[in-house]
């Protein structure tokens, strides 16, 4: 299905690093489709007048017409095949688009049936599997879907239909059913963008319109994400799920519902936990920001959560969790800060004294923003005692340069906010030092005067080494 | 006779600390002079950069008789010379640096373009020897001052010496911090170092309540013969300086100096993470939100509580204004 093969180099075989994007970078973009022509005559389809061309009265049974025209599916993977219908389907698909946009009164109670009969007939289908069950989303180029130059129109038509002013959801709730938003959820793991991106512009107002779906799509996206946490760690489409989250999670009422609060915690927390969390970094921080503001009291469970999950051999994704945890303190309430603010700190601690300098870079940065610092001004004499140790010994020992120019302005702040605690804790730590030192001296002359021991019994039982 | 030793010691170094003292009018004119361009230096203009070279020798784990001499090299050197304001960074680090060539051993002095680094300095490692070259022709090459550390020092190991004082003890190191504190004013700077250190140990052996460190002390005092009239202006102030030092209060620190370079990746995800702004409108939720109907019938997750069953559920009209058009289309 894919257009190209690939021959790894042989390099590949020595070195076992080599990065994939260079091994595939031979392969071309590929195109991809799962809607197969089916054996047997190509499709013929009768040309229809023009919509504008006919009067008032006739067009919407003409526009039912075209709907059920447009049913018919090509196969694009045959370029081919069918050219002159599959551009009779696309002018008429655009002349729908145009007609939905601009007209009144077509939207009769026969059409809301044909409406979402071509749109499943065009849309709904197995996704074709993936090209190799390698396909990593960070470095690969996606598979795109090869009939789009219908399905586009297709999606469009679809949106402008649902945000007509004359949809009404009491007549189409009949169509749009739990079964509909089932097979368009499955949808959302295609793998091209493009049509992610219209899915979830289509999930968005239907979920908007139709209240009495609203409770099952969100468990249908629950059971997604659990499934894709625990079982398969493959979705393509948690980005653009977690995007529509984002709007529906700004229009919590207040107070939170237990169910809202428990989807922050045993979902989008452990969400954090998957390997991909670069793809949809980015939203998933949203979401969680914005619970944040809705109820402030979640504060705790979260960062705990943060904390409990905290990455351990990632460093790129500890600076992901780094930056998601400067978004939260930007809008923590210092009464919250106060709770979590022991094991905050010495997370901080580790990753600040990390070898890796991006994550320490990342992690010295909070002493810039100003809101987090008036945070730690408030409480620097628990802060202080928690920072001090690794801060003073990396301003030693850091490999990075930069990273110890940084440490002197975190130190600098330190001593300017509480003089006599980091007094305190500089002759603390200065007589840790001298004794830890005092203490290794001792061992090496214990080891000393064994191995004198040792030579002087050797010599004198005449040049014969004991054993 | 240990404590006879050190009482001669005591006389040399009186004798010797006038040599090391700013000229006393050189002060006066800096604490004079107003904050402005094109003005000389100023007395916070002193104060602030006396606290900079303290947070480096901190920094860099030197000793407080680095930081110390720094200062009074410092100090002798503006009350003699008229220095620009824009110089005196370059001038205090310079200062500093021959103030860690003579205390610490050579193998833990730093180079001068690790501290430029450091202290975020705008000059360059040139014009920091010139200004070294400059500093020690003006002073003579006189480095080995005696500074109030030298008698607090002094100090403690006579009142160490006494037999009769076993139980109470000085914390040497305490002194050493207080001290710095009070040198990073300008005031103190006046003072006579052996006034300066006496007051320091006073104010703490009030503080330890000692009967017998205060014998100690008044003999010290009486020794050197130190007027009741210097000590206690001289305590006053430093009781004061004492009082904001040790306040529980945190100064607001003044990170705005602080330059933050940070590498090119950080800096990159510093600005793509920041807040995406979705391109969704939000969707309320209503209060009458998914009560029962034929289309909700699957069941909700555990922890929903009960829904009114007198509601519709169905919401006529428009949820997005008429004019709303727009939705992400990629080509």
């Amino acid at each position: 299905m894919s257009s190209a093969a690939t021959t790894p180099p042989s390099v590949d075989k020595v070195d076992g690093f080599s990065r994939k994007s260079v091994r595939k970078a031979k392969q071309k973009r590929s195109q991809s489709s799962s809607q197969f022509r089916s054996q047997g005559k190509p499709i013929e389809l009768t040309p229809l007048p023009l919509l504008k061309d006919v009067s008032a009265q006739e067009q919407p049974e003409l526009f039912l017409k075209k709907l059920q025209q447009c049913c018919a599916v090509f196969d694009f993977m045959d370029t081919l095949s069918d050219l002159k219908m599959k551009e009779y389907k696309r002018s008429t698909l655009n002349e729908l688009v145009d007609y939905v946009t601009v007209s009144r009164g077509y939207l009769t109670e026969q059409a809301y049936p044909e409406v979402v009969k071509m749109v499943s007939y065009n849309i709904f289908r197995t996704l074709p599997p993936s090209d190799s069950n390698e396909f990593d989303p960070e470095e690969d180029e996606p598979t795109l879907e090869a009939s789009w130059p219908h399905l586009q129109l297709v999606y469009e038509f679809f949106i402008r239909f649902l945000e007509s002013q004359e949809f009404q959801p009491s007549i189409a709730k009949k169509y749009i059913d739990q079964k509909f938003v089932l097979q368009l959820l499955e949808l959302f793991d295609s793998e091209d963008p493009r049509e992610r991106d219209y899915l979830k512009t289509v999930l968005h107002r239907i979920y908007g319109k139709f209240l009495g779906l609203r409770a099952f799509i969100r468990k249908q996206i629950n059971n997604i994400f659990l499934r894709f946490v625990y079982e398969t760690e493959h979705f393509n489409g948690v980005a653009e799920l977690l995007e529509i989250l984002g709007s529906i999670i700004n229009g919590f009422a207040l107070p939170l519902k237990a169910e809202h609060k428990q989807f922050l915690v045993k979902v989008l927390i452990p969400l954090h936990t998957v390997r991909s969390l670069s793809l949809f970094h980015a939203q998933l921080a949203y979401c969680i920001v914005q619970f944040l503001e809705k109820d402030p009291a979640l504060t705790e469970p979260v960062i705990r959560g943060l904390l409990k999950f905290w990455p351990k051999t990632c460093s790129q994704k500890e600076v992901m969790y780094l930056g998601e945890l400067e978004e939260i303190l930007d809008v923590i309430e210092p009464t919250q800060f106060v709770k979590i603010q022991e094991p905050l700190f010495k997370q901080i601690s580790r990753c600040v004294s990390s070898p890796h300098f991006q994550v320490a870079e990342r992690a010295l940065y909070y002493w810039n923003n100003e809101y987090i610092m008036s945070l730690i001004e408030e409480n620097s004499n628990v802060i202080l005692p928690i920072m001090f140790t690794s801060l003073y010994r990396i301003s030693k020992e850091h490999w990075n340069p930069a990273i110890v120019a940084l440490v002197y302005n975190v130190l600098k702040s330190f001593m300017e906010m509480n003089s006599t605690l980091f007094d305190e804790l500089t002759s603390t730590y200065k007589s840790d030092r001298q004794r830890e030192k005092k203490k290794e001296k001792e061992r090496e002359e214990l080891w000393k005067k064994l191995e004198d021991l040792e030579l002087k019994r050797s010599l004198q039982s005449d040049g014969i080494i004991p054993t | 006779m240990e404590v006879f030793k050190l009482l001669k010691e005591l006389k040399s170094n009186l004798e010797l600390e006038v040599h090391y003292l700013p000229k006393e009018n050189g002060l006066s004119l800096i604490e004079s002079t107003t904050i402005g361009h094109g003005n000389g230096v100023s007395a916070k203009g002193r104060d602030d950069q006396v606290e900079d070279l303290w947070s480096l020798t901190s920094f860099f784990g030197y000793s407080t008789q680095t930081f110390v001499l720094a200062v009074n090299l410092l100090d002798r050197f503006l009350a003699m010379m008229k220095v620009q304001s824009k110089h005196l960074a370059c001038l205090s680090i310079g200062c500093l640096h021959i103030a860690v060539r003579v205390t610490e051993e050579e193998c833990n002095v730093s180079s001068s373009h690790e501290l430029i680094r450091i202290s975020q300095s705008k000059f360059t490692v040139s014009d920091l020897s010139r200004m070294e070259k400059i500093i020690s022709e003006k002073l003579n090459f006189q480095f080995k001052a005696v500074t109030a550390l030298t008698f607090l020092h002094l100090y403690h190991a006579i009142a160490l010496s006494h037999k009769s004082n076993r139980k109470d003890f000085l914390n040497l190191e305490k002194l050493e911090a207080q001290l710095k504190a009070c040198l990073c004013r300008i005031v103190f700077s006046k003072a006579k170092p052996s006034v300066l250190a006496l007051s320091l140990l006073m104010l703490e052996i009030e503080a330890l309540q000692s009967a017998d460190l205060l014998e100690i002390a008044h003999r010290i005092q009486a020794h050197l013969k130190i007027s009741k009239a210097d000590l206690a202006h001289w305590r006053g102030l430093v009781d004061q300086c004492m009082r904001e030092y040790s306040s529980p209060e945190c100064a607001k620190p003044d990170h705005k100096k602080l330059m933050w370079i940070v590498s090119r990746r950080t800096a990159q995800n510093l600005h793509s993470n920041y807040r995406c702004i979705p391109e969704l409108p939000t969707i309320p939720e209503g209060a009458w939100d998914e009560s029962e109907s034929e289309d909700s019938s699957e069941d909700l997750s555990s922890g929903e509580e009960s829904l009114s069953s007198s509601l519709g559920s169905d919401a006529e009209g428009l949820y997005f204004p008429s004019n709303f058009r727009s939705r992400a289309c990629r080509p």
